[in-house]
């Protein structure tokens, strides 16, 4: 740890603890899940990285959307997603999450995700490789020293707009909403 | 191919046409009244394994083909049916009115198949106990699996609607 | 220096068992030919936790995990560490065995306030396992006492310095065996890591806690980590007369435990009790006999 690194924790260090221990939420949505095994595992091991596999929504703060997103699988998404504790960071994996990808036209699959949950970084390709996970880390890294991961302060800023999205695609949701919705 | 199950097939049923299309493959076509019978007499030879029913949308044609893919485990003692075989069931029914009877009473595992058909083709199965939606969370004015669902301009009506959320602020 | 020692001894118990969990990981990762994370990674992830906006479930649900925290927290004042035994003059063993209890059945209470599932298998195989191993355990700690004879865990360190240590006597060496059998249930690793077991039921009784109970949670985790280790120096590896060649002892018993962890898959409740109850409470039973005929 250098010098600066070390400046850096005293000054705040709930912003460094949040930077190098990503614990990333167990959520298989389509075929991208597929890399992440091989990250987290001997060859490429993630926990060098503080990134790390849990298993329930409350105990992680990274959550990696893995591929295309149906509209059923979206309902868990929001549900997954809104259990987090903040502060919360959305990483869209593939390319599917980011336009629809190669499910553009179809008719059940989320085209922008972006639209119903805030996303901080997109990993463009189909597949991306485990590496770029890593590459997306560290990319986070950099957003949140810059503070510019602010994906859940834009989901409590825009919620009634987010809620509005998620009710029209969902054909309501069946929980109440996270933060008070004001009527317009 | 066992002849004798040919034979006995098309002396037992009229109005059938019965292909071998490969060696080891019967293709069965039946009206639509004689499905559960042919069904009941196929399971009764042996062929007691449904592995899936799918189905084929004919517009041109104004059908709906149904297709029951059958094969035998090869446990029952006196069954002449051998393991590797396959015996395709083909029906055909009009696009207006598409109602069959479900095949539950004959194959448990049918259920989810004719609800997945029901679902996203709009078939009715007369009989089965819970049509309700298998995978879809939306209601389409069209089944969407119909060959006049035109997805394309689905996406680009309703999930082009959806508006993006915060663009304003985000200074990228 | 004795007050001192009073409230610096549980800091010294937290920072120790925190390091032993990340020096666990760490050497996990060796094991499996991975790099693995800095041994301050369990610090970050605390920091972490600490830093994060964390849902309550109820008033027992703040409660429990701060009963299971305190109870560990009184149990390491009850343990000599080198020369340093700040409540040494009372209780001993027993309190010791008693307290033990605390941990489990204050996570057993936060937890099943929060009402999910998940979090009742993980509680019920909790209070499974330590009712698994307080049999044996009860079993080694007779044998310990009537041996030397005494109650208190400071005069049992003072004798072995006298005869040696007890894993190297005779009759204790059995009760010895059957304690380290029943270590990993203690230490609550595989193959008795059936508890947060999160490929089965979601880290079990932690699966609601989140942000800083699941902060509190992991510091009760890495004390408890420190009392099974610090249990066994003091019982059967003679104490030591420092802290630093304690902490030594602990590293070696740490190190033996990580080798099982890595060695052996998960048991099933039902097979860890079958385990727990069969050869280490036979073992600590012929222990016991022996050690009440041979110090007769």
């Amino acid at each position: 740890m250098d010098r600066n690194q070390l400046v850096k924790w005293l000054k705040a260090p709930a912003k460094m603890g949040h930077k190098y221990s990503l614990h990333a939420v167990y959520f298989c949505t389509g075929c991208g899940i597929i890399e992440v095994p091989p990250s987290i595992t001997a060859r490429w091991d993630a926990e060098r990285f503080g990134v790390l596999p849990t298993a329930t929504p409350r105990q992680a703060n990274l959550f990696l959307i893995t591929g295309y997103v149906s509209v059923k699988t979206l309902r868990a998404i929001i549900r997954t997603y809104e259990q987090m504790p903040e502060p919360k960071y959305t990483v869209g994996f593939g390319s599917c999450p980011i336009n629809g990808g190669m499910y553009w036209d179809s008719y059940n699959t989320i085209k922008h995700l972006d639209r119903y949950i805030p996303i901080d970084g997109w990993i463009a390709g189909c597949m991306p490789r485990p590496e770029a996970i890593f590459v997306a880390v560290t990319h986070l890294w950099t957003l949140i020293d810059k503070d510019m991961a602010d994906g859940y302060k834009r989901y409590r800023k825009h919620y009634a707009a987010y809620r509005a999205n998620q009710e029209k695609v969902l054909r309501g949701l069946d929980w109440p909403p996270l933060f008070p919705v004001e009527e317009q | 191919m066992d002849r004798a199950l040919i034979d006995s097939l098309s002396s037992t049923f009229d109005a059938l046409r019965v292909e071998v299309p490969r060696e080891d493959r019967l293709t069965v076509q039946a009206p639509r009244d004689a499905v559960m019978s042919v069904l009941s007499f196929l399971k009764g030879r042996g062929y007691d394994h449904l592995h899936m029913v799918s189905c084929v949308d004919w517009m041109e044609e104004g059908q709906f083909e149904l297709v029951y893919v059958l094969s035998a485990y090869g446990t029952g003692q006196d069954s002449a049916s051998n393991p590797g075989e396959e015996i395709i069931l083909k029906t055909r029914i009009p696009r207006e009115l598409p109602t069959v009877v479900s095949s539950i009473s004959l194959f448990k595992n049918a259920e989810p198949y004719e609800r997945e058909i029901h679902e996203l083709f709009g078939v009715r199965f007369e009989g089965h106990p819970r049509l309700t939606p298998l995978f879809l969370e939306r209601d389409y004015e069209i089944p969407p699996f119909r060959k006049d669902f035109d997805t394309r301009q689905y996406v680009e009506d309703f999930f082009g609607s959806i508006p993006p959320v915060g663009e304003e602020d985000q200074d990228v | 220096m004795h007050v001192v020692w009073l409230f610096l001894y549980p800091i010294v118990a937290l920072v120790v068992g925190v390091l032993f969990l990340g020096l666990s990981r760490k050497v996990m990762a060796r094991m499996h030919w991975r790099y693995g994370p800095p041994i301050l990674q369990p610090v970050i992830d605390i920091i972490r936790l600490f830093s994060q906006r964390s849902a309550s479930h109820g008033r027992l649900f703040d409660l429990g995990i701060v009963l299971s925290l305190a109870g560990s927290l009184i149990i390491v004042l009850f343990l000599p560490f080198g020369d340093v035994a700040p409540l040494s003059g009372s209780g001993g063993l027993l309190v010791i065995l008693y307290m033990m209890l605390l941990g489990p059945l204050g996570i057993a209470l936060s937890a099943g306030e929060s009402a999910n599932p998940n979090a009742s298998i993980g509680i019920s195989r909790k209070l499974m396992l330590a009712i698994g191993y307080e049999l044996p355990l009860l079993l080694v700690l007779l044998a310990f006492m009537s041996r030397y004879n005494t109650i208190s865990i400071v005069e049992v360190v003072r004798l072995q310095r006298a005869t040696g240590w007890s894993i190297a006597s005779f009759p204790l060496v059995v009760s010895g065996v059957a304690y380290l059998l029943i270590l990993p249930a203690i230490l609550a690793i595989r193959p008795f890591e059936l508890v947060q077991a999160p490929q089965e039921i979601s880290s079990g009784p932690m699966v609601e806690y989140g942000g800083s109970y699941l902060a509190l949670a992991k510091v009760q985790h890495a004390l408890s980590m420190f009392i099974g280790i610090s249990l066994s120096v003091n019982l059967l590896f003679g104490g030591a007369s420092h802290p630093l060649i304690f902490l030594l002892k602990m590293l070696v018993i740490l190190m033996l435990g990580l080798f099982v962890n890595a060695a052996f898959p998960r048991l099933r409740i039902e097979q860890a009790i079958r385990y727990l109850w069969r050869w280490p409470s036979l073992i600590g039973l012929v222990g016991l006999v022996l050690a009440v005929v041979i110090g007769r």
